[in-house]
């Protein structure tokens, strides 16, 4: 059988102020897979991302990624995975070009292979005019684009997009989207975290509903739907979330 | 190259690369701050007094300055740029990334480092323009100067991962560090000091870092170099331990 992508099993988080972020979380994503993470904010997402990724120390529970423990085997497991982090995190001193070279060494690419590599990934997220400038001048969405080649910078096999799209415009939006498909098919797995429901639907193969810090629900868009009784994914998060009277279902009857 | 050896000069290079891109904040202005002590002391002061202890006063002065230089730069860079980059957010890349609590550590410290020996190379070989400047004891001057170096870088370190705000870098560097320097006797012979100053400067342990690079570059000192050695390696080898442990908790650096 082959190593999952990303195996949780019984995570726990405490924060240092006493806050119980993750209480038991378990999963399990299959290589090759587009797995989505919807909940609401302070549902726990951003924490078991950085769990997995070495920001944040797990208090229990376990984490494999490709099979290496991410706690007792950090480096190979931290090799495998790209992050494109909620919050632009760049570096104000470094160029656009700079921020892809000095990520590729941390992960121990070779010179002549970083220099392909960001030439390729410049081209694709079209900064390549750009390739000088700081990265403090950057628009929003330039960050954003900055942000997510650096994730693909060392061809990461486990690709974590924490809310990608939040905050772009609808072509910049759609773009990310074809080329998170793109990878996707090419044989990178991705946990996508988002507050886009059709953005989910439309990209994930499964989805997880996480609420205060558990798995609350697993499954395809149509088997979530079916499991809460309601007709799409959006009714079935509105029913987690407890406010079922926003569904559009509701609003529609409530106006005729 | 291996693919740890990639990492760890990576991490090092961004850390050099970030005071290369502000030198005149961070290598131009310690340079013209030395200088004007070297003015200020040495010529306008050292009309006065003349020599301390058989030594030209403004020749007495400098190793003392040097010393200063490498130290206040080591630690001001790696501070801040450790708390600027928390601050940034941008250290989540060093950190997920696969390098060790060690490596980490090293490219932070090195950094620093680095800085401070440029600053205090620079000092040096500006002072040499203007004085006639000894090195009498090179096998004491280069250990001392490099546990100088590596003491501060730590202590640089320490403070930028613990520090929370630029408020906390700064009351360091005003009230403990320019405090200790100041009166650990860059500009001065503690023997000539008063009673109980005399004795109080013995607790400083800045007194000692002086005296081992001034014995280096003039010959004279007012303690045991042996011992001083001896004690600065022990110090700056619990520093590194202390910030070794914090790097593999990763306190106040991951969640």
């Amino acid at each position: 059988m082959a190593e999952s992508a990303l195996h949780i099993e019984d995570l726990f988080k405490r924060y240092p102020t006493g806050v119980e972020a993750l209480r038991g979380v378990s999963l399990e994503i299959a290589p090759g897979e587009l797995f989505g993470l919807l909940g609401p904010n302070g549902a726990g997402k951003s924490t078991l991302i950085h769990c997995t990724t070495g920001l944040a120390q797990p208090t229990g529970g376990a984490i494999r990624i490709l099979g290496h423990d991410a706690i007792d085997d950090y480096g190979e497991a931290r090799q495998a995975v790209g992050l494109a982090p909620q919050e632009p995190n760049l570096d104000w001193f470094l160029t656009v070009e700079e921020t892809l070279d000095y990520h590729a060494g941390y992960f121990g690419m070779p010179k002549r292979e970083r220099r392909e590599r960001t030439k390729e990934l410049l081209e694709t997220f079209s900064l390549t005019e750009k390739r000088d400038e700081r990265t403090r001048t950057l628009s929003g969405g330039m960050k954003r684009r900055l942000i997510l080649a650096r994730a693909m910078m060392h061809r990461p096999r486990l690709l974590i997009l924490d809310e990608p799209t939040a905050g772009v415009d609808v072509e910049l939006r759609l773009e990310l989207w074809h080329y998170v498909q793109r990878i996707n098919q090419e044989g990178t797995t991705i946990l996508l975290t988002t507050h886009y429901i059709e953005e989910a639907e439309q990209l994930c193969d499964r989805i997880a509903f996480i609420n205060e810090g558990k798995i609350v629900g697993e499954g395809t868009s149509e088997e979530l739907a079916a499991r809460y009784g309601v007709a799409s994914l959006e009714d079935a998060y509105l029913a987690l979330v407890g406010r079922k009277e926003l569904s559009r279902s509701h609003i529609e009857v409530s106006a005729s | 190259m291996s693919a740890a050896q990639i990492r760890f000069a990576t991490l090092w290079r961004r850390e050099v690369n970030r005071f290369m891109k502000i030198k005149k904040q961070t290598l131009g202005a310690p340079l013209l701050e030395t200088f004007l002590y070297i003015t200020v002391f040495g010529a306008a002061l050292g009309s006065r007094i003349k020599q301390l202890h058989g030594i030209d006063y403004v020749v007495f002065v400098i190793p003392g300055l040097i010393m200063m230089a490498f130290s206040i730069n080591a630690f001001a860079n790696n501070s801040s740029s450790i708390l600027q980059q928390k601050f940034q957010g941008a250290i989540q890349d060093q950190l997920s990334s696969p390098a060790s609590p060690l490596e980490l550590l090293l490219a932070f410290s090195l950094g620093g480092f680095m800085r401070g020996l440029m600053v205090a190379l620079l000092t040096f070989l500006a002072a040499s323009l203007l004085v006639d400047l000894p090195v009498d004891h090179v096998l004491v001057l280069i250990p001392s100067l490099f546990l100088v170096g590596f003491f501060f870088s730590q202590l640089g370190v320490l403070t930028g991962v613990r520090a929370e705000q630029f408020d906390d870098v700064a009351f360091v560097q005003t009230f403990v560090l320019t405090p200790l320097i100041f009166l650990g006797g860059v500009f001065y012979s503690a023997e000539l000091l008063p009673q109980p100053f005399e004795t109080i400067t013995l607790f400083n342990p800045v007194y000692y870092m002086i005296n081992l690079v001034r014995y280096g570059f003039v010959g004279y000192t007012e303690v045991s170099i042996a011992l001083s050695l001896l004690a600065l390696t022990a110090a700056t080898a619990a520093l590194f331990a202390v910030n070794l442990r914090l790097f593999s908790r990763g306190y106040r650096l991951r969640a």
